[in-house]
């Protein structure tokens, strides 16, 4: 079935489509938005994205594909991004990433089966003075090392 | 072009001092100029991109060099083009390009007019520092009926998707991922579908996109080519025709091996559509070579069947009978040649039979192809030519002559129909470029040529008249109608002064001009 808008984020759609001169320049808050309602950008949400903003799909997974922050799969309940630039990797941001693939058995760019944990690596959070770092949906943890990963790990539901 | 006059101001290019159109581009202006800079994804038919940079240039004053397609011509602005700083980021840009390039020139079909080898041989020349593995991409994307793309050859210039965006507007293909993983790809299986994929070809400047029905048919260098114009609608798009001259001991299986737009903004800017470009096959399959002979009457040459034909109309003429004679013409034919049947059967001989019988109409588009499926139908129009209503009764009712060009007559009834209708008829005479079905209905089929192999001019459906000249020699036996028309109508010496200056088309066209009006007030 194709997916419809709640009434609350189509309301969100319109008026931030109505910011805008041109439609399609709201293509990324209005993805933004679908994301934050259906968890993913797949097909089906791509046709959605098109209808409103009257442009093809081809042009939505266009802006899907190019930035990361967009997911064309659904991500698990808590969605882990751990920095692997510099100043992290320094601070030893690969050893954790290792540690974190052999406890949740997946790789990065992969949900755990019960959906609850995905793993991502990403350049450069902008937290350097806590690295290494990582974030857990939209929150940030800083200086990690081992037991501290366990630790917020086991605070999640 | 607007009707404030635009500002014209003066730059200098490598020293050469230009006057050009405020608001020109600096590559517009080289280019015009005769000045050749390097560029892989400016193209004239959409705004600049600037994503190649291989047209970087100096410019006097400013710090950096500036990309030529996208900076703008100023009052006494002095670029330089060939300066060792260019030159060498040049070199550098090419360097960049093929790091992910394949490099498999020897199999790519685009090998000879691909614009990154050119370059490459003209400003590059280095060894790969590459010593990292290519990135691997898709190799042979179906992206259309024609279609198929290499990813890896890909330098993302976008001219492609701006095509589709810009001119059909069908926006097929678009731009995916990010980085060294980006590229161009169809959406969700959905194939390029629209009547101008061709073009895809030839605007992409690498070997990314090549083209199913020439791929691997025969190496471009091969291949001569010719100026001419699209005879399949009534648009007169203007064309290269592309040929195989053939090899001196290898027999090659056809001429034209491609159909190629060429440049005309008064008729069809720089595109042509599919249905013009594949259905080439007309000037070399099922051609008519030879003279038909079914009468067993010796009609064997030019020279005898002319002779044949005059003895019949002549006997008529002195008879008072020029009524019995019948002339099915077609807009496949030249202007000149339309003129010609005007000339000799409406005014010399007074025949009142003269019948149209073009293809049926097909689709048109909203960009070049019209419905007309010949190319002179405005032409055959605007002639005076008083045609009468296709009937084959009318037409063959005590006609003892008919003389037929084409056989279009095909579509519009069942050869059944048409043999039952013209049986009776005592000479029937076909002229046309191609074997069909009618060929056994007729007395004599005479093989004429097709617009590749002969010369005359077109009025396309705006109303412009375009001359065109062979590409290549007549087939066979061919001959062009208007030369079978001259020579006819000399034979009848009727008029002889008249026609006896026409051995080229030029006079016949002259003489067009003054008598009819309409060819007369155009340029």
């Amino acid at each position: 079935m194709s997916p419809e808008y709640s009434d609350q984020t189509k309301k969100k759609v319109e008026e931030v489509i109505s910011h805008y001169p041109k439609k399609e320049a709201a293509l990324l808050p209005v993805l933004h938005l679908t994301q934050r309602e259906f968890g993913k950008i797949s097909k089906e949400e791509e046709a959605l994205v098109a209808d409103f903003l009257n442009i093809k799909p081809i042009q939505v997974r266009e802006a899907v594909t190019f930035y990361s922050m967009i997911h064309q799969k659904e991500m698990g309940k808590y969605h882990i991004q751990v920095c692997r630039n510099l100043s992290c990797t320094l601070m030893g941001a690969g050893t954790l990433i290792d540690y974190l693939k052999d406890k949740l058995n997946i790789e990065p760019g992969e949900t755990t089966p019960d959906h609850k944990f995905s793993l991502s690596t990403v350049e450069c959070l902008g937290a350097c003075e806590q690295a290494p770092c990582m974030m857990v949906n939209f929150d940030y943890y800083g200086h990690l090392d081992k037991k501290k990963i366990d630790q917020i790990l086991d605070d999640l539901e | 072009m607007s009707k404030e006059k635009t500002k014209m101001i003066h730059i200098q290019i490598d020293g050469k001092s230009l006057e050009v159109r405020e608001g020109t581009s600096v590559l517009e202006a080289a280019l015009q100029a005769g000045i050749e800079i390097p560029h892989l994804c400016y193209h004239p038919a959409f705004p600049s991109e600037g994503s190649c940079r291989m047209c970087l240039v100096e410019i006097e004053g400013r710090p950096d060099l500036e990309l030529a397609c996208s900076f703008p011509v100023k009052d006494g602005m002095k670029v330089s083009t060939q300066s060792e700083e260019v030159t060498k980021a040049r070199k550098n840009m090419l360097e960049f390009l093929l790091a992910e390039h394949p490099l498999d020139c020897p199999i790519c079909d685009k090998a000879g007019e691909c614009k990154l080898q050119d370059y490459y041989e003209q400003y590059g020349f280095f060894e790969s520092r590459f010593e990292e593995k290519k990135e691997k991409k898709e190799k042979k994307v179906e992206i259309g009926k024609t279609l198929l793309l290499d990813q890896e050859r890909c330098i993302l210039c976008t001219r492609c998707i701006r095509f589709l965006k810009e001119i059909t507007g069908t926006r097929e293909l678009g731009l995916f991922n990010r980085g060294v993983h980006t590229g161009v790809n169809i959406y969700e299986g959905n194939p390029v579908e629209n009547n101008y994929s061709g073009n895809l070809v030839d605007i992409c400047p690498v070997g990314a996109i090549t083209d199913k029905d020439f791929r691997f048919q025969t190496r471009n260098w091969f291949l001569g080519s010719g100026p001419s114009i699209c005879p399949l609608c009534g648009r007169g798009c203007n064309i290269d025709i592309e040929y195989h001259p053939g090899f001196p001991h290898f027999p090659v299986p056809k001429r034209v091996y491609r159909i190629g737009p060429r440049e005309n903004h008064r008729v069809n800017g720089y595109w042509i559509c599919d249905y013009g470009r594949y259905h080439y096959s007309y000037i070399d399959e099922d051609r008519q070579e030879q003279i038909v002979d079914n009468k067993k009457e010796k009609l064997d040459s030019w020279e005898r069947v002319l002779d044949f034909l005059k003895e019949r109309i002549k006997k008529l003429y002195y008879m008072n009978k020029t009524s019995r004679i019948a002339v099915l013409t077609s807009s496949w034919l030249s202007n000149e040649e339309l003129f010609l049947i005007r000339k000799i059967f409406q005014e010399d001989l007074n025949v009142e039979k003269i019948f149209l019988t073009d293809p049926l109409p097909g689709e048109e588009d909203n960009l070049l192809l019209t419905p007309e499926r010949s190319p002179n139908s405005k032409g055959a129009s605007q002639m005076g030519l008083n045609f009468k209503e296709l009937d084959l009764n009318k037409l063959a009712e005590r006609t003892e002559v008919l003389l037929m060009f084409g056989s279009h007559i095909t579509e519009h009834f069942a050869t059944a129909q048409t043999q039952e209708a013209i049986g009776g008829i005592e000479t029937k005479v076909l002229l046309n470029p191609h074997i069909s079905d009618l060929n056994s209905l007729m007395d004599v089929v005479l093989p004429t040529c097709v617009i590749a192999e002969k010369e005359g001019t077109l009025t396309n459906v705006k109303g412009l008249v375009q001359p065109f000249s062979p590409v290549f020699e007549a087939k066979g036996h061919c001959r062009p109608e208007w030369e079978v028309l001259v020579n006819l109508a000399k034979k009848l010496a009727l008029n002889f002064r008249y026609y006896s200056p026409f051995t080229s088309v030029k006079p016949i066209f002259k003489k067009m001009q003054k008598e009819i009006g309409f060819f007369g007030t155009k340029k």
